[in-house]
């Protein structure tokens, strides 16, 4: 949030309207979620259920366990570290899922419970890793996440098995009539986060993140925030591969491979800086959102399946210049 | 191999901190490759077959693919960046590589044409990464999904073509008693660390990516070794996935995946540092093939894939604890 602090800071003079504006702006989630109104204005032009109930769910099912591995990862990212034990986690809570069945509320309960543990206890080790026995996280969590994959294997060699009919029917659902449950389990982790931003420990990781001799020298525990960082990450990690389960309803062990790429793709595309210390988990989420709905409007767009990765990359690429652009703009426009 | 020169001896005192850098470097290479000779050594337990000269050969040959990507992946990481293109780069150069092979021409036009094709393509990275001012992470992964996706479309999902002679005679080919691709990694590691660890050029990578600010007030135009580095990085892919083409006899779509992120952990694991300025070719190739020989000797275990996959995980992180600079200064200091 420093750079919103110093965003605001710079733009004291101007009223206060034009200084939310323009913070919402220069806040990297402003220009993503500027890019998902375009791409879901184009999608329910070409295809009309995209404004039905269930055309709402479905955009909220598929994007629902990205956007939590992302929320997860941009944790990381934010105090400086690169976190691939993502697709690791994600592998290995669906595979848990899909083999030890357990029906009802109560056994969803305790289902969601050992994801978390598993996710937590893994970011628990990358925390230590990387924090206490100082390894470089992209090369630690490579390291774990290899480990995660393998014990997936050893649970289940092959994709099968079920996820219990309580958790995919009711996790995919709509309540009221029109509101996903997916979509109500990702913003109340928005909320969280919105709580956790006003906390000691959030500042710590952004401080953390922006220059760890400075914040260590102002006397924050730089390893508490990192393990704080990489243990909430895992905490999320297995709430996605939760989410995912109920959504695919089966098992496979390689389930979090696409996860590996597309996390940091989110949290990219969310204005997260890859250098730490700036950006916000919300924007991390929308970033997740908007990738899963342009492979929709790809799709509704008759745009041929050999091709949709140009088009992917291509708008990866302008989101990222268009954002810096706007940053600049604003930036510019609040100094004059 | 990163030996001091014999002036150091008559510098003045101030310097000491940078020979001591330079050996601990050293220290780390070695441990490297002490580490590699004890697993090929220790493989002797799990199976007679192992510890011989033949699987120091075949380790090699495995190995020759790694060590070729990682030398540019170790570039662009040397100037802060990282190339995540190299997958797609590495299927580009093979499926080109077949499907032009026969209706280019001569080979010797083919090969050189395909290098350049990936420079280009590398060369396009490094634009939107320094003027465009796009993430490295970013700019090179959505560069490696268009690429993938264009082979794609242009194969229309099947590869076909045969490998070029140059490069079945370089993977399966020997001369006299020693196999041509060992004697080609020998002459490619000495080119590669000559070029980063003994020329002008390297040094402006290592001071671009020790701080890149710096560098552009002592007068190096930044731009250009960024873009070699990225050009390079290209071109190594490519390269690497033709002699991949020539030890398969054949290209597929998904060839590069896995020489993705072994290219990332060969430079970290030798010790480079994944935010640039710091690291060594010497101790990349050594990292290439400590990876490379977990691979075969894991796989020789007889356990379950799952298994042999924790197994390799657990012995990249004890790797990893190992090599620990700090760890390696502390035994240098206790002495």
């Amino acid at each position: 949030m420093s750079a919103n602090a110093d965003a605001a800071a710079a733009s004291a003079p101007g009223s206060n309207l034009s200084l939310a504006f323009r913070r919402g702006l220069t806040d990297g989630a402003g220009v993503v979620a500027i890019l998902y109104v375009i791409l879901f204005t184009l999608y329910a032009l070409w295809d009309r259920s995209a404004l039905t109930a269930s055309g709402v769910t479905n955009l909220s099912n598929n994007a629902a366990p990205l956007a939590l591995a992302a929320a997860g990862e941009s944790l990381v990212v934010i105090s400086k570290g690169f976190d691939l034990s993502v697709s690791g986690v994600v592998s290995l809570s669906n595979v848990l899922m899909a083999t030890y069945p357990l029906e009802g509320p109560g056994g969803a309960l305790v289902s969601l419970m050992i994801c978390l543990a598993v996710g937590g206890a893994i970011g628990a080790i990358n925390g230590v890793l990387v924090a206490i026995l100082r390894l470089q996280s992209i090369a630690a969590t490579l390291g774990t996440m290899i480990m995660c994959q393998g014990l997936a294997l050893v649970i289940m060699d092959a994709p099968g098995g079920t996820v219990a009919d309580w958790v995919s029917y009711t996790l995919t659902d709509v309540i009221f009539g029109v509101i996903p449950i997916s979509g109500l389990i990702v913003l109340a982790v928005i909320a969280l986060w919105l709580v956790f931003r006003r906390t000691d420990t959030c500042i710590a990781l952004f401080a953390v993140g922006a220059d760890e001799t400075a914040a260590s020298l102002s006397g924050i525990s730089v390893v508490r925030a990192r393990v704080t960082a990489f243990v909430g990450a895992g905490l999320l990690y297995g709430l996605a591969g939760f989410m995912l389960s109920a959504q695919t309803a089966t098992g496979n062990p390689t389930a979090g491979t696409p996860f590996l790429m597309l996390t940091f793709a989110a949290v990219a595309l969310g204005g997260v800086s890859l250098t730490g210390g700036r950006g916000s988990l919300v924007g991390a989420v929308i970033g997740a959102a908007t990738l899963m709905l342009l492979q929709k409007v790809l799709f509704s767009g008759g745009v041929s399946s050999f091709y949709t990765g140009i088009f992917q990359g291509a708008v990866m690429v302008l989101a990222i210049v268009f954002g810096s652009l706007i940053l600049r703009l604003a930036s510019t426009g609040a100094r004059a | 191999m990163t030996s001091t020169r014999p002036s150091a001896a008559l510098q003045a005192p101030a310097d000491t901190r940078r020979i001591g850098r330079i050996r601990s470097e050293t220290i780390s290479t070695a441990a490297i490759f002490v580490l590699t000779i004890i697993l090929i050594l220790a493989s002797r337990f799990v199976s007679p077959a192992l510890g011989s000269w033949d699987q120091v050969d075949t380790i090699i040959t495995l190995a020759s693919f790694l060590i070729v990507v990682a030398f540019g992946q170790g570039l662009v990481i040397l100037v802060g960046g990282l190339d995540l293109s190299i997958a797609s780069m590495i299927t580009l150069g093979g499926v080109l590589s077949t499907t032009w092979n026969g209706s280019f021409g001569s080979e010797w036009a083919l090969i050189p044409a395909v290098l350049v094709i990936c420079a280009c393509i590398g060369a396009l990275n490094a634009v939107g990464v320094i003027w465009l001012n796009i993430p490295p992470f970013i700019m090179t992964m959505a560069m490696g999904i268009i690429v993938a996706s264009a082979a794609l479309g242009y194969t229309s999902g099947t590869p076909r073509g045969a490998a070029p002679d140059a490069f079945l005679a370089l993977m399966k080919g020997s001369i006299g008693s020693l196999s041509a691709v060992l004697i080609f990694v020998l002459v490619f590691v000495l080119l590669a660390w000559t070029l980063q660890s003994a020329t002008a050029f390297g040094r402006r990578l290592y001071a671009v990516g020790a701080n890149r600010e710096a560098a552009r007030i002592a007068g190096v135009a930044t731009w250009r070794p960024i873009m070699a580095a990225y050009a390079i990085s290209a071109a190594c892919a490519g390269f690497a996935g033709m002699m991949l083409v020539g030890y398969a006899n054949g290209a597929t779509l998904r060839m590069g995946d896995s020489y993705l992120l072994p290219s990332i952990a060969s430079v970290v694991i030798g010790g480079s540092s994944i935010l640039g300025g710091r690291g060594s070719f010497a101790a990349t190739v050594g990292g290439a093939i400590l990876l490379t020989t977990l691979g075969t000797v894991i796989s020789a275990l007889g356990m379950d894939q799952g298994w042999r996959t924790v197994i390799e995980g657990a012995i990249i992180v004890g790797a990893l604890l190992l090599l620990r600079e700090d760890l390696i200064v502390k035994l240098r200091s206790a002495r």
